[in-house]
């Protein structure tokens, strides 16, 4: 019986499923009511009327002004004595309404999709003479086994407009000349100019040479610091857990302590004591007969100075990691090499350091990859200084990312700041992800061969 | 399956009616709409009144709290307007008004210093000053309202001035000496670099002490009126001139350019170590508690014979373009600025007036510090407000640091440095 139907909707040419999705296509909803769904039918046809009267009203205008970054800047008149402020178009506002227009209108399309397929779906169903859901059983089915999906809609939402939506804008200012003194809305208007800061930032002398130069730095910075900090942490705990060594717990906390002053404390303090003519440090180098250092005055030593306080503040960090690592080891190892007469170096050589080096490994990555964003020890202790009057807006220590902070907050040259962020990012992102695939493959590996 | 179909698209319906409760979208100006220019100012208005339920918010610096409340208060009796006061320093206020006034956050009237208006202005943060205008020029310092004049209007409310001279320690030295030589034979009688003694300090790295150095000799920032970017002066050969005597002073002050910030600076000076500090008035304060004999003088004159050119600032306060109540934030502004308010500024914070009656007054007059700083400040260059005023200092920093440090060719380091600003305000366009 239901064969002979549907044979004979084939050859009619259109089943029902063909006409709900046609008219699903035509209206959102018309395919639904086709199907004698109303209510839901109605909440779709809702739905598109809602969203027809935002674009009318103002989801166009909105993309109109992701498009165009507006056309009319705002400006004073006099009126008599009087002046008074005519608003224009404020260029970055555009931007964020217009991103938001066209996250609006990407859900529509996904759920105009939907819809359709929704409607075939139903219409097959009525093809076969199956049981067609009423609204009150598509309730009760989104009340019991769709609730995880109505819950995660919140924080999907969050997620959309506070995460996904500012990067998305973040990186499209890299494309605009936002940036002060002649780009600044709402006097004036910013306008999209390509791929123009980031030839700018190779092309022009002032910016490529800094930008080279600050680059460089950063990743000699970053290696620097975190094998420093890494192999010294290693050397630190394997001396506090040596066999003879009394009052180990003395010895981690005191080792530990570096670690627990706030930075924002002990950085600050640590550039008053490195001061070239009045830090107690040079004044005791002094009282024992050697000159002053220029800790924080020459390009040089500031780089070998960060460095160094780095491994002070570093150090516990990775310590606390291995020391935790050490007490894993089983004992037997040590015992079977000492049974053959191994020497305490082929001991940490062939069984401490595999060891070690296997937990941490991926941690050293990540270490890694902070230390390229390490904003605090470079701002709080030399402030990217000492000045280089090569660079444009960095000076002989600033790390990418406190150079960025300069751009932004001190100069306002919002877009070359965008450009050199999705810089960073990239290279932050090719570690971390590397990172995650080598952990993924240590899990599947054996433990050490 | 097909009832996981379901849900899915019943989520996203929420998903989107969310997005358009949470976001709707922007009451936006249709596109080239203009505002219609007889809204509310047809008719030639005869005198200003505050707007009904005005309500207007001040940003100043936290030392200036007791001082607005107290004139809010008087403020309030007269007009029966509401003034609140909210810390932000004149330092910060014009970079926060930027993205604040047009995002309709920011205060309606803030306090600014004059260097920063090209900055406010090329925002079109700055309500001109307007109404008020004729008072403004009648009852102010020339030098002030200059200084808050930009492009030909006139933007601020003069509120205090100040530059910078030689505050000096009665016990170490009996007064400025008249010229660099003086300084310069005191110092090889009184300095002790071992033991931190010295007879002069300065920041030696900062644009805003090198400059009177060398505009005493000469060299201009931007053209001779402040005014013009692409005319900078700082590589001339009165610049090299000038840059060749300050290398000369590193004998007497032999510190490096980062050595020296304002805590040392001042540390020294309270702990009789230094003999003269070179500052301003808003050290005065706390220099008075900690030295007994403390004098200030005008600053020496150049081996050229030439008196030096100190940097000067005018602070204002500045009417928000945004603001929702013009008329009474500009009525606050005039009144907070007006003679009687100056002289209280004065006795409660030590401003110095830019009301010229109010500078005049017994009050200023009979202060031997404040009457030193006015007389400099007559004998100062303003800083100069147009933006590429921002690309001098760190330049200027790195140039000082290879000629004070390092002992380079001063007219290399300043042609690098002339060369970087160019580079750097040419790339904001």
């Amino acid at each position: 019986m239901n064969k002979a139907i549907a044979d004979h909707n084939r050859a009619a040419g259109m089943g029902n499923a063909g006409i709900a999705a046609l008219l699903s296509a035509i209206f959102m909803g018309l395919g639904q009511m086709y199907n004698r769904q109303w209510t839901k039918g109605i909440i779709f046809l809702v739905a598109e009327l809602v969203s027809l009267y935002l674009i009318v009203t103002s989801l166009a205008y909105n993309l109109w002004g992701l498009v165009t970054l507006g056309e009319q800047p705002a400006h004073m008149e006099k009126i008599g004595r009087l002046y008074r402020n005519v608003p224009g178009d404020h260029s970055i506002f555009m931007m964020i309404y217009g991103l938001v227009a066209l996250l609006y209108i990407g859900l529509l399309v996904c759920f105009y999709i939907a819809n359709i397929k929704d409607a075939y779906r139903i219409g097959k169903r009525r093809e076969r003479r199956e049981k067609v859901n009423s609204f009150r059983e598509t309730w009760r089915l989104l009340g019991n086994q769709g609730f995880p999906y109505v819950l995660l809609t919140l924080p999907a939402i969050g997620v959309l407009v506070f995460t996904i939506l500012p990067i998305i804008f973040m990186v499209l200012m890299a494309f605009t000349n936002y940036s002060a003194p002649d780009h600044i809305p709402p006097k004036s208007l910013v306008d999209w100019v390509g791929l123009r800061t980031f030839t700018n930032l190779v092309t022009l002398e002032a910016w490529s040479h800094t930008f080279v130069g600050v680059f460089t730095w950063t990743i000699i910075w970053a290696v620097v610091a975190t094998v420093t900090t890494y192999f010294g942490g290693i050397l630190v705990a394997l001396l506090i857990e040596q066999r003879g060594i009394k009052f180990k717990g003395f010895w981690r906390t005191l080792f530990i302590l570096p670690y627990a002053i706030p930075q924002f404390i002990s950085l600050l303090v640590m550039r008053n004591l490195l001061n070239y003519q009045f830090g107690p440090v040079n004044q005791y180098l002094r009282m024992m007969g050697f000159g002053g250092v220029p800790w924080l005055n020459d390009p040089f030593w500031a780089k070998v100075t960060v460095i160094l306080v780095n491994m002070w503040i570093g150090i516990p960090v990775s310590m606390i990691l291995v020391l935790g690592v050490l007490t894993a080891i089983p004992r037997d190892l040590y015992e079977a090499a000492e049974v053959d007469g191994a020497t305490g170096f082929q001991k940490f050589r062939n069984i401490t350091m595999p060891f070690v080096l296997f937990q941490t490994a991926p941690i050293l990555i990540m270490q890694f990859a902070g230390n390229i964003n390490n904003f605090n020890v470079i701002f709080l202790l030399t402030n990217g200084l000492p000045a280089n009057g090569d660079y444009a807006y960095a000076g002989s220590t600033d790390l990418l990312v406190t150079w960025l902070y300069k751009l932004t907050l001190d100069n306002q040259r919002y877009n070359f700041a965008s450009a050199i962020g999705i810089i960073i990012f990239i290279i932050i992102a090719a570690f971390s992800l590397y990172n995650y695939r080598r952990s993924r493959s240590f899990k599947e590996e054996d433990m050490i061969q | 399956m097909s009832r996981k179909r379901n849900w899915g698209i019943l989520s996203s319906i929420l998903i989107m009616m969310l997005l358009v409760s949470a976001c709707g979208g922007p009451s936006g100006t249709g596109a080239g709409q203009t505002a219609d220019p007889a809204a509310g100012a047809g008719e030639e208005m005869q005198e200003m009144k505050p707007e009904d339920g005005a309500k207007l918010t001040v940003w100043d610096s936290g030392d200036q709290k007791a001082f607005i409340e107290e004139a809010a208060k008087a403020f309030k009796e007269k007009y029966n307007v509401d003034v609140t006061f909210a810390e932000l320093g004149p330092d910060k206020s014009m970079v926060q008004m930027v993205t604040d006034g047009p995002a309709g956050v920011g205060a309606d009237v803030f306090a600014g210093v004059h260097d920063q208006i090209g900055q406010g202005v090329s925002a079109g943060v700055l309500m001109p000053n307007d109404w008020f205008e004729e008072d403004t020029r009648g009852r102010n310092s020339e030098l002030a309202v200059k200084a808050l004049t930009y492009e030909n209007i006139l933007y601020g409310y003069p509120k205090s001035v100040e530059t910078t001279a030689v505050f000096y320690n009665k016990d170490l030295i009996k007064e400025v000496p008249q010229d660099w030589k003086g300084v310069v034979d005191f110092a090889n009688t009184f300095n002790d670099t071992k033991a931190n003694k010295f007879a002069i300090m300065w920041e030696v790295g900062n644009g805003y002490y090198v400059f009177p150095f060398l505009g005493g000799y000469g060299a201009y920032l931007f053209g001779k009126e402040g005014t013009d970017a692409t005319d900078i002066g700082m590589n001339n050969e009165q610049a090299v001139e000038g840059a060749k005597f300050i290398q000369s002073l590193n004998k007497i002050l032999p510190l490096k350019t980062s050595d020296i910030n304002a805590d040392i600076k001042k540390s020294l000076f309270t702990s009789n170590k230094l003999a003269m500090n070179i500052s301003g008035p808003w050290d005065t304060g706390s220099l008075k508690e900690s030295v007994k004999n403390l004098g200030v003088g005008m600053y020496p004159n150049l081996p050229n014979g030439k008196p030096m050119t100190p940097f000067s600032g005018v602070k204002a306060y500045f009417v928000n373009a945004y603001t929702k109540y013009p008329n009474a934030s500009k009525m606050f502004a005039d009144f907070i600025t007006s003679e009687e308010w100056q002289v209280k500024n004065f006795e409660m914070n030590g401003a110095l007036p830019a009301n010229t009656k109010a500078a005049a007054s017994e009050t200023v007059q009979s202060d031997p510090i404040a009457s030193v700083f006015l007389k400099q400040f007559e004998n100062s260059v303003p800083m100069p407000s147009i933006p590429a005023t921002a690309q001098f200092w760190s330049p200027m920093e790195a140039a000082m640091s290879s000629i004070w440090n390092d002992n380079k060719d001063p007219k290399a380091a300043l042609d690098n440095m002339v060369k970087q600003m160019k580079s750097n305000i040419q790339t904001g366009q």
